[in-house]
């Protein structure tokens, strides 16, 4: 009731950073709550029910909840994407809330209908080869073949896999976030893919600098740029520059 | 002379440049090193020879004369003169014969450049699909509606030929109201899944990526958008077409089997393609 | 010992003229040599190449040391490369100046023949040598295609598909030429061993027999130098063949063998294991071929969803940006000289380069054309553009399509203006006007004065 109240006067106040309507800022809420138990019922219709519906079925500024599972919030809220600091694509970015807080919103949402759990990795006896297979047929086309990340259209990134926990990668594939497909896996394919998107984060470089990993359009920079440049100043070192620097003819 | 020691040295640098190669690719196996001692090798020796030219040769500049480059009239028209005698140039008959035969012999060699490759035929215009195959995944899985997840995508093929180039198709799972397929397609999307073509319509590559929330499919190659829910039809890019779309139904085991094959060629279109 | 050739090869004479050849200095004549160097390079690594590379596609299973791809089903061409990467030492770094010398070849030879143009060496004689050097750049081009495309992975892979429909996309003749040059419906197992064949032998064929051509017109003719003291049409000022020229070209060669093993060594390229074999129902992003083919990526990629059917005959959408655009681009280029020719009605012979402010018509074509390509190859690599500055890739590809009308007549037009400042500027003053300078008068102000006048 205490927090509704102050949430609401920061709100109104304008001293929040609430931008286009969107719930206020994450530290308020943090240090706010962190004294008493948290109530995940509560906890939800302050920070999530405007855009999410009361009983988070859903609003016209945001999807309903129902049947997400404790996978799709536990993946929403670790990484910071909800809750949304403006509008577009959730990007990733620390989280508003802290443990405890985020362990009840889980448990609240994940009562909304009969969504994924959240999953289990273990990577023990993960197949690196298999996980690469799968990761080149499902994930490359738009996350690329060395998961730096792409753009795919109408404002859409798919971000980068360098950042990420083991679980929050397995969630992902599992609840399909944004404009990202859900994803039919068994266990054991999770447990491939997320070893494989772990070891490209490690993998050796033998060749050398890795220009970002996305092929040929750093490579032709740099062909230009290094290549043709050092040369182009070797030759202009070599030759020589004005017809007035050769001497005057016999 | 100070500005001469560096041409020598430069030429050391490049002989312990190579000796260092030599001795690394013995015991060594890094790429990096073998780049950069091989730099040495030929860099020390470049900048040696440059330093020796630039620097150690005193080469006066030269002013060469040259007469014109054309020859002089009199030999241009001996030169005629001999290609074009009389032995020569007035057979006519025999050199229009000699310039056919030339021709026709031409052809004859040609020839056997058909053997190249097969002739086009149906193969353009059929795929594997065929009226009740099943489909399956890539490891030959018999598909429900229920494996493939609401907002999901998966590559099938049919059954019997998994991986099959030509046959390839993604099968989406959406919302069967947000469905708005063009008329006679009505039974083809058991439950909300619909099956397309996953070989794009413009040049050809694999159309992978798909947007759940905008329930587009977008094609990475060069940016063609297709719009899921009025059957794949282009929205952006330079894709004309749309992705032909598979009849799908679901038979009395369960699973998602294809009613016939593509209505329409797979793939880029070309110049005498039948579509409806 | 040169008496021992002399006495059966009767050489001496032949071998002095040659050696007291003149070539001019300027340093912007090592480009062409720039390119004949990373040609050199190319041939002695690819060489290497072709004895560990099987052009195979006949599938094998991976047993190697890396282990991602461990188990897989490939094809011998692609399981070599790997093992050449991977289990022949230095095979890596061979590989890897290989394919980074073909980046620079491409680049040396456009850079020289920018050169060319700008200074109007093409002109009357040289007509020729300026359509052997175009057929160059489009064989290098070809080369350059080829080559990536024969480890059969999945990027170089998905750029044999496009190729493959631009061929289909031919109205009449294109899925025949299609099924004959590629062996059947795409995927095909021969095309492998043809893009070997083609890129191992009759290319390379073609081209050094192109080059020679190349540089045995350019010593029958003789090099091209600027304007300047003691420099007519009729002669040529510089230093002679050797010692000093070879000396330096010869040192140049090694500096571009030493820029590319640094490359080759520290920076890596085309790494196919990330990519995996090729598979025909997968794809990876961004896809983009070498720099080279950018322009052509981007042409696709920029024309609309245009596939008109005119008379019963459907012409595809990529026909247009692939084929006919192309052909003529490539066309005007390599009729260039004729063209000019047809326009100045200048039939005379030139050996004196021109300064290319004086020429300002030509200098703003030619920075347009530039614009033009350069729009279309940033326009090929469009998605890691938008990725890498945020920006919506519709947004680009809008931007692109007007741009590339808009930008290049900006750019012309600008090139012109320029052009004729300088003419009248005293910074590099070309022989007709010398220039104004300003001078400050008696009232406080400022008035022009000729630049060669006292006061």
């Amino acid at each position: 009731m205490g927090a509704t109240a102050i949430a609401t006067a920061l709100f109104l106040s304008g001293e929040s950073t609430a931008r286009d309507g969107y719930p206020i800022e994450s530290a308020e809420i943090a240090t706010m709550t962190q004294t008493e138990a948290v109530d995940g019922q509560e906890l939800f219709e302050t920070s999530c029910s405007t855009c999410h519906g009361v009983d988070g079925r859903g609003t016209d500024n945001g999807p309903s909840l129902e049947g997400v599972g404790e996978a799709s919030a536990h993946f929403q809220l670790r990484t910071g994407r909800m809750p949304l600091a403006n509008s577009g694509q959730a990007i990733s970015k620390d989280p508003a809330f802290s443990d405890e807080q985020i362990e009840a919103l889980v448990e609240y949402v994940g009562s909304f209908g009969d969504g994924p759990a959240i999953p289990e990795v273990d990577l023990a006896d993960a197949n690196l080869a298999d996980g690469q297979a799968l990761f080149i047929e499902n994930c490359a086309a738009c996350h690329g073949a060395t998961g730096a990340g792409g753009a795919v259209g109408n404002e859409a990134l798919a971000p980068s896999l360098s950042a990420g926990s083991e679980v929050e990668i397995a969630e992902a594939m599992i609840t399909g976030p944004g404009q990202m497909p859900q994803f039919d896996f068994t266990d054991a394919q999770v447990n491939d893919i997320v070893n494989f998107v772990v070891y490209l984060r490690e993998e050796p470089r033998p060749g050398g600098a890795d220009i970002g990993g996305i092929g040929p359009v750093p490579e032709g920079f740099v062909a230009w740029l290094v290549g043709l440049g050092s040369l182009l100043l070797i030759s202009r070192f070599i030759g020589s520059k004005r017809q007035s620097d050769t001497e005057d003819a016999a | 002379m100070r500005p001469v020691r560096w041409v020598y040295a430069s030429f050391v640098v490049s002989m312990l440049g190579s000796l260092g190669l030599v001795v690394y690719y013995l015991i060594g196996e890094s790429a990096q090193v073998e780049g950069i001692l091989l730099g040495l090798a030929l860099g020390g020796m470049g900048v040696g020879v440059i330093g020796w030219a630039t620097r150690l040769m005193d080469v006066p500049t030269v002013v060469e004369e040259h007469e014109s480059l054309e020859s002089d009239d009199s030999a241009v028209a001996q030169t005629e003169d001999m290609v074009g005698q009389d032995a020569v140039t007035r057979r006519t008959m025999l050199l229009r014969l000699a310039t056919g035969a030339t021709a026709t012999l031409g052809a004859a060699l040609a020839i056997p450049a058909l053997s190249l490759g097969p002739r086009p035929g149906q193969s353009l215009e059929e795929t594997k699909w065929t009226p009740g195959a099943r489909i399956v995944d890539r490891f030959g899985s018999p598909q429900r509606p229920d494996d493939i997840p609401l907002d999901g995508i998966k590559t099938v093929f049919p059954s019997g030929f998994e991986g099959e180039a030509d046959s390839q198709t993604v099968v989406i799972k959406i919302e069967p109201e947000l469905l708005d397929l063009p008329e006679g397609r009505e039974e083809w999307a058991p439950e909300g899944c619909v099956a397309f073509s996953k070989i794009c319509t413009h040049a050809g590559c694999p159309v992978g990526l798909y947007r759940a929330e905008a329930k587009q499919l977008l094609c990475p190659c060069h940016q063609s958008t297709f719009d899921v829910t009025t059957g794949c039809t282009p929205v952006f890019g330079p894709a004309a077409r749309a992705l032909p779309q598979l009849p799908m139904e679901v038979d009395e085991a369960g699973f998602l089997v294809a009613l016939s094959d593509f209505q329409e060629p797979v793939g880029p279109s070309f110049w005498n393609m039948e579509t409806e | 010992m040169l008496r021992w050739i002399d006495e059966r090869l009767g050489v001496a004479h032949w071998a002095r003229k040659g050696l007291r050849k003149v070539f001019p200095d300027h340093w912007s004549f090592l480009l062409g040599e720039i390119a004949l160097f990373c040609f050199i390079i190319l041939v002695l690594t690819g060489t290497y190449l072709t004895l560990f590379y099987r052009p195979d596609a006949a599938p094998v299973i991976y047993d190697g040391p890396y282990e991602p791809l461990r188990g897989r089903e490939m094809s011998a061409a692609f399981e070599s490369v790997l093992r050449l990467s991977f289990e022949v030492r230095a095979g890596l770094v061979m590989r890897q100046i290989h394919h980074w010398a073909a980046l620079v070849f491409v680049a040396a030879i456009v850079a020289h023949m920018v050169r060319v143009f700008f200074t109007g060496a093409f002109r009357k004689p040289r007509e020729i040598n300026w359509m052997v050097g175009v057929t160059l750049l489009v064989l290098a081009i070809g080369m350059g295609f080829t080559g990536y495309s024969l480890p059969d992975d999945l990027l170089s892979g998905t750029g044999l598909r496009i190729a493959y429909s631009a061929v289909i996309s031919i109205p009449f003749v294109g899925p025949y030429l299609a099924f004959l040059v590629f062996g059947g419906e795409f995927p095909t197992e021969g095309i492998i061993s043809r893009l070997f064949v083609l890129h191992v032998m009759l290319l390379p064929a073609v081209i050094i027999g192109l080059i020679g051509a190349h540089l045995g017109i350019l010593w029958r003719q003789k090099h091209t130098q600027f304007a300047g003291k003691g420099r007519t049409e009729r002669n040529v000022v510089g230093k002679s063949f050797w010692p000093q020229q070879f000396f330096k070209s010869f040192g140049l060669m090694l500096l571009t063998g030493a820029a590319l093993a640094l490359l080759g060594g520290l920076v890596q390229i085309n790494a196919v294991w990330s990519y995996g074999p090729f598979d025909a129902s997968a794809v990876s992003a961004p896809s983009q071929p070498d720099w080279y083919v950018g322009w052509l990526e981007g042409a696709i990629r920029l024309f609309p969803a245009f596939e008109p059917t005119i008379f019963g005959v459907t012409i595809p959408s990529m026909f247009i940006p692939a084929v006919v655009i192309p052909g003529i681009g490539f066309t005007v280029l390599a009729l260039w000289p004729f063209i000019e020719q047809r326009v100045t009605k200048d039939r005379v012979m030139h050996n004196i380069l021109d300064n290319p402010r004086d020429r300002p018509a030509r200098s703003a074509i030619g920075v347009g054309g530039i614009l033009y390509v350069t729009l279309l190859t940033i326009a090929g690599g469009n998605d890691v553009l938008a990725l890498t500055f945020n920006v919506p890739i519709e947004a680009m590809v809008w931007f692109l399509r007007i741009g590339l009308f808009v930008i290049p007549v900006i750019g012309g037009f600008i090139t012109y203006k320029v052009c004729k400042e300088l003419q009248s500027s005293r910074a590099r003053p070309s022989r007709r006007n010398k220039g104004t300078r300003l001078r400050r008068n008696t009232e406080g102000g400022f008035e022009e004065v000729p630049s060669d006048s006292q006061s």
